[in-house]
């Protein structure tokens, strides 16, 4: 059974990743996972680079789960709309995993050479968590 | 006067030269359509991160934000200048390294030049001002650059190499007209608080606003940077139609008085050999 549903926009810089109703909305926060349900109080948060899954309204009222690997970016609740907006995002069939694995080890390869509490340090160290994300989607 | 030969070969090769820049012009106006394209289809993001950062600058009382301080007195200003890869284009580049340039000399200080761009490149190495890193607008994904171009600006801010990111790049004002803009990027310039609207509900933040803020605005700088390379190509590409129709007209026109002039010569040529036909009938049958 379908239940209340929220029009919910993931939008990174090049496209509109998706756009549809959703009955739930779970992303990784810098402060823990966040389930978003319908009427949700006002509420904007960080995301970290992770794997973000919502129910959303498929055919005929059945739900379809989506995961996306998704980039650092912020998520916005209002009482009437989701809003996602990420760097980057992909669909299981949208990940390249070799293109994943390059980067995970270039980027630690980089941030070896880097000493902790830089801001390079953690830039490389976003890179790393979102190609962790895309293989972990990939399985 | 020249030969009929010589004028023939010129509007040979003029006629070269119209279908080249007839061809460029097409080309541009193909692009200018999937430039705009791509501008569009950034749109959604620019405004949703607006509709954040306004929800979050209505919320915090003070941030403690490198970006919100002023930056290290006496240190250089920091310049991204940002041009096309290519030229081709009439004055579209060269518009804006002047506007960079006389940003420079009104504010009389020292300039560490970051440019995006080839032309913007070559530009800054002639200047005798600090290119510490060059970026290319088109070789590599925008996103990708802009993010770099972001990082490495910030860097600098922060470490107290430059005292200001001041960003000199293109506008798409419209089709026929694209004017350089200069603007101060960091420090923001006083919170820009929007009393009318205010905030639109109590809104709650995680872990704080302060927090996300400090997330947000690097974000911020990274996105501003890439939607200013997607209207340099679009600016520049509309430019370059610009210069390639006018350069089409022209040839056109020159083509015009060229083939006049062939064909006077041509009249006159066979002239002259008629008159000396008849003068030598004329002899003999004397």
């Amino acid at each position: 059974m379908a239940g209340k549903t929220v029009p919910f926009r993931l939008i990174t810089p090049i496209a509109v990743a998706f756009e549809g109703e959703a009955e739930l909305v779970i992303a990784v926060g810098t402060e823990g996972e966040e389930g978003i349900l319908a009427s949700h109080a006002p509420f904007l948060t960080a995301l970290r680079p992770g794997i973000l899954r919502a129910n959303v309204g498929g055919d005929g009222g059945a739900t379809k789960r989506l995961e996306f690997a998704t980039s650092e970016g912020f998520l916005q609740a209002l009482p009437d709309r989701v809003t996602v907006l990420v760097d980057a995002a992909m669909q299981r069939d949208q990940i390249d995993t070799a293109a994943a694995r390059t980067d995970l080890e270039a980027a630690s390869e980089r941030q070896k050479q880097l000493s902790p509490q830089t801001a390079e340090y953690a830039r490389e160290q976003s890179t790393i968590d979102f190609a962790q994300a895309r293989l972990q989607l990939v399985g | 006067m020249p030969s009929v030969r010589d004028l023939r070969d010129r509007i040979k090769s003029l006629k070269n030269t119209q279908q080249i820049t007839k061809a460029m012009k097409q080309v541009a106006a193909a692009k200018i359509r999937r430039a705009e394209l791509v501008q569009r289809q950034a749109r959604p993001y620019a405004d949703a991160l607006g509709e954040m950062l306004q929800d979050l600058m209505a919320a915090v009382g003070s941030i403690d934000h490198p970006f919100m301080r002023p930056g290290r007195e006496g240190a250089p200003l920091g310049i991204i200048l940002m041009t096309a890869d290519k030229g081709l284009a009439g004055a579209f580049n060269s518009n804006v390294v002047r506007a960079g340039e006389t940003f420079v000399r009104e504010r009389g200080s020292e300039v560490v030049y970051y440019p995006v761009g080839n032309k913007a490149r070559n530009a800054a190495k002639r200047t005798r001002f600090e290119t510490l890193e060059a970026w290319s607008l088109s070789a590599h994904a925008k996103l990708d650059t802009a993010r770099g171009v972001a990082a490495r600006v910030t860097d600098d801010f922060t470490a107290g190499k430059i005292s200001q990111i001041v960003l000199v790049a293109p506008k798409f004002v419209s089709m026929m007209t694209q004017r350089p803009e200069t603007r101060v990027l960091v420090p923001i310039e006083g919170a820009k608080r929007d009393e009318r609207t205010g905030p639109r509900a109590a809104v709650e933040f995680a872990p704080s606003p302060e927090a996300v803020l400090t997330r947000l605005l690097p974000k911020y700088l990274e996105f501003t940077l890439y939607s200013a390379m997607l209207e340099t190509d679009a600016a520049f590409f509309a430019a370059q139609l610009v210069a390639m129709t006018n350069a089409t007209d022209n040839a056109g026109k020159l083509l015009d008085d060229l083939t006049l002039a062939m064909n006077k010569a041509r009249q006159a040529a066979i002239t002259k050999e008629m008159l000396e036909i008849v003068g030598g009938a004329e002899a003999q049958a004397g």
